[in-house]
């Protein structure tokens, strides 16, 4: 096992605030959902193999910003998303005249959030 | 430096004219020479404008995108502009993406062709398990009765058929509206074609001015085995004013400008072949581009000269190829006179606009497509508003992320186009009173041949260089 923190208990923290929890073990293999299965409780994506740089990426989860910035990036109107930052993309999005909404310029520059698309990295 | 002083024995034994030099070169250093009459000729003067902003790589710098991104670009530009001309094509038809396609509904489409072809090489055939039998020899074009086009835009795509759109003219990545309806058997059924058209052309003023001239020569190859450095050297000498009587002179004086169309260089390719080289071979490889440089500091010295590369050139590989660099001409970017430019390359010349490529553009139009002339493939490209719209699947391009340089925006008045095989030109008219000199410039290292345009009235006609004497 590779976290390099050693930290099982960072590890396992998965209490969020937002009341959405995280479903027990056994349920998992039958709630194949494909919408959430990578994201959810899983370590489809981030097994623990494989994590070598200290933390898993616990922020994946429910996280109003982030899902407010996936819709844009999963939306077809501007394009696709790979490849560039989301900052970029918004920017392209004004210059070719497609009035992409404003807040999420405002988030992009505002908040700390992730800068790359959704699929950067997992691509 | 040779080639400037005049030959003095010639001068003084007949009453001369001496060609004003550029000021780059005070008159002061020819004391050896007795001019009889002050009968000095001037050489017409232009004013010059490089457009090669687009066409430059500034502060792009590559994040691992794919080339979604350029085709994103390619199809939103051109879909805005159909968009706005299907009304006046076809009024009172709705137009519609692919994915809301009904059956025997009539409709417009608007996506980027593209078109399957069977004997195109594809890098899967190597790893493709049955052995079919492919051809040993690859043919120069890759056209086969049974290409298919299809239509794709962001939605989804969509077969193509009827008899309307030939597979042999187009090629994949040129952008088109579309008129038609979904058959029963799934693919669309097109009626008609609607291509973006010449773009709109700044008019240029056409009162009558005096003759000046512009030169264009490609395929120089200097330092290849082709090449004969006397050709070059005689048509530098009569550009410059140094061959000939008073009126050739005079004629001479008339040219303001010379555009170099790319693969102006050969490098001894056996050099290049992975082993390290020794000192000897170091300068070996290095002395065409010396032998370049002198020729083109006698051109800088008296006239303004623009430099493209080509593909044979030592630049980059994708289009837009940018500038040489200067270092590589430490005796002519001296001069001011000097320009080194991009390929594709866009400039005026009082005001007359100018669009060219080394060739690299049309010749992989020859590949995939089907034409009865060059001529016919470079008014194709400028009917289809896109430079090169084989980019990036064929021809190799920067995958840019935001914008398509090669959308030609303003129609060019000369769009020239090097490294062809023979000379050709033609003029051609736009819907809304465009009109386009179209110019293929030949390789002068196999024909010897240099193109001259009056800008006057926009004809052209050649210069030719022969060192064989007829026996």
């Amino acid at each position: 096992m590779a976290t390099t923190s050693g930290n099982i208990k960072e590890f396992y923290r998965q209490r969020k605030k937002s009341g959405v929890s995280k479903p027990s073990n056994s349920k998992i293999s039958t709630k194949k959902s494909l919408k959430n299965a990578a994201t959810f409780g899983s370590d489809i994506t981030q097994p623990s193999a494989l994590i070598s740089h200290g933390s898993p990426d616990l922020q994946d989860d429910y996280d109003e910003n982030e899902d407010m910035l996936r819709k844009f990036d999963m939306n077809m109107a501007y394009g696709p998303c790979l490849g560039m930052t989301r900052l970029a993309r918004w920017e392209r999005a004004r210059s070719l005249g497609l009035n992409p909404p404003e807040e999420i310029e405002g988030l992009l520059k505002a908040e700390k959030v992730r800068a790359d698309c959704l699929w950067d990295g997992r691509v | 430096m040779r080639g400037i002083e005049p030959r003095t024995s010639r001068m003084q034994s007949e009453r001369s004219t001496m060609l004003q030099l550029f000021d780059s070169v005070p008159l002061a250093d020819f004391p050896a020479m007795e001019i009889d009459s002050q009968n000095i000729l001037q050489r017409k003067q232009a004013t010059y404008t490089s457009l090669d902003d687009t066409f430059e790589i500034h502060k792009e710098t590559y994040r691992g995108q794919q080339y979604s991104q350029i085709y994103f670009a390619r199809l939103h530009l051109m879909r805005t502009l159909l968009h706005s001309l299907a009304p006046n094509w076809k009024p009172h038809l709705p137009v519609c993406t692919i994915l809301q396609l009904e059956k025997d509904r009539e409709c417009i489409i608007v996506g980027t062709l593209y078109k399957h072809m069977k004997l195109k090489p594809c890098i899967l055939d190597e790893y493709s398990k049955e052995r079919s039998v492919t051809p040993l020899v690859k043919p120069h074009n890759f056209i086969h009765p049974d290409d298919t086009l299809v239509l794709e835009d962001d939605s989804g795509r969509v077969k193509l058929s009827g008899s309307v759109l030939l597979p042999s003219i187009y090629v994949t990545g040129v952008v088109v509206a579309l008129l038609g309806k979904e058959t029963d058997a799934g693919d669309f059924l097109v009626q008609d074609v609607l291509e973006a058209g010449l773009p709109p052309q700044i008019e240029h003023p056409l009162k009558p001015r005096e003759d000046k001239h512009v030169v264009f020569v490609s395929g120089l190859s200097v330092g290849g085995s082709t090449s004969n450095p006397l050709q070059f050297q005689l048509l530098i000498d009569h550009i410059t004013g140094h061959l000939g009587d008073e009126k050739e002179q005079g004629i001479a004086a008339e040219i303001v400008h010379v555009v170099l169309a790319g693969n102006s260089v050969e490098f001894p390719r056996g050099l290049l072949n992975g082993q390290n080289l020794a000192s000897k071979d170091q300068s070996r490889l290095s002395e065409p581009i010396k032998e370049l440089d002198i020729f083109l500091t006698q051109v800088a010295a008296s006239l303004p000269l623009d430099i493209m590369p080509g593909s044979d050139d030592p630049a980059n590989f994708s289009l837009p190829q940018q500038p040489l660099n200067r270092c590589l001409f430490p005796g002519s970017s001296a001069y001011n006179t000097f320009r080194s430019c991009t390929n594709p390359h866009c400039f005026e010349v009082d005001n007359i606009r100018f669009l060219g490529t080394s060739g690299q553009n049309i010749d992989d139009l020859e590949k995939y497509s089907e034409a009865k002339d060059k001529l016919e493939f470079m008014e194709r490209t400028l009917r289809w508003r896109h430079l090169a719209p084989t980019t990036p699947n064929t021809l190799g391009c920067y995958p840019f992320v935001d914008r398509d340089p090669f959308f030609i925006d303003s129609c060019p008045h000369v769009y020239f186009v090097g490294n062809q095989d023979k000379y050709k030109t033609g003029l051609i008219k736009g819907s809304e009173g465009q009109l386009v000199r179209l110019i293929c410039i030949p390789k002068f290292c196999d024909t010897g041949v240099a193109v001259v345009l009056n800008l006057r009235n926009l004809e052209c006609h050649t210069l030719s260089f022969g060192t064989e004497f007829s026996s």
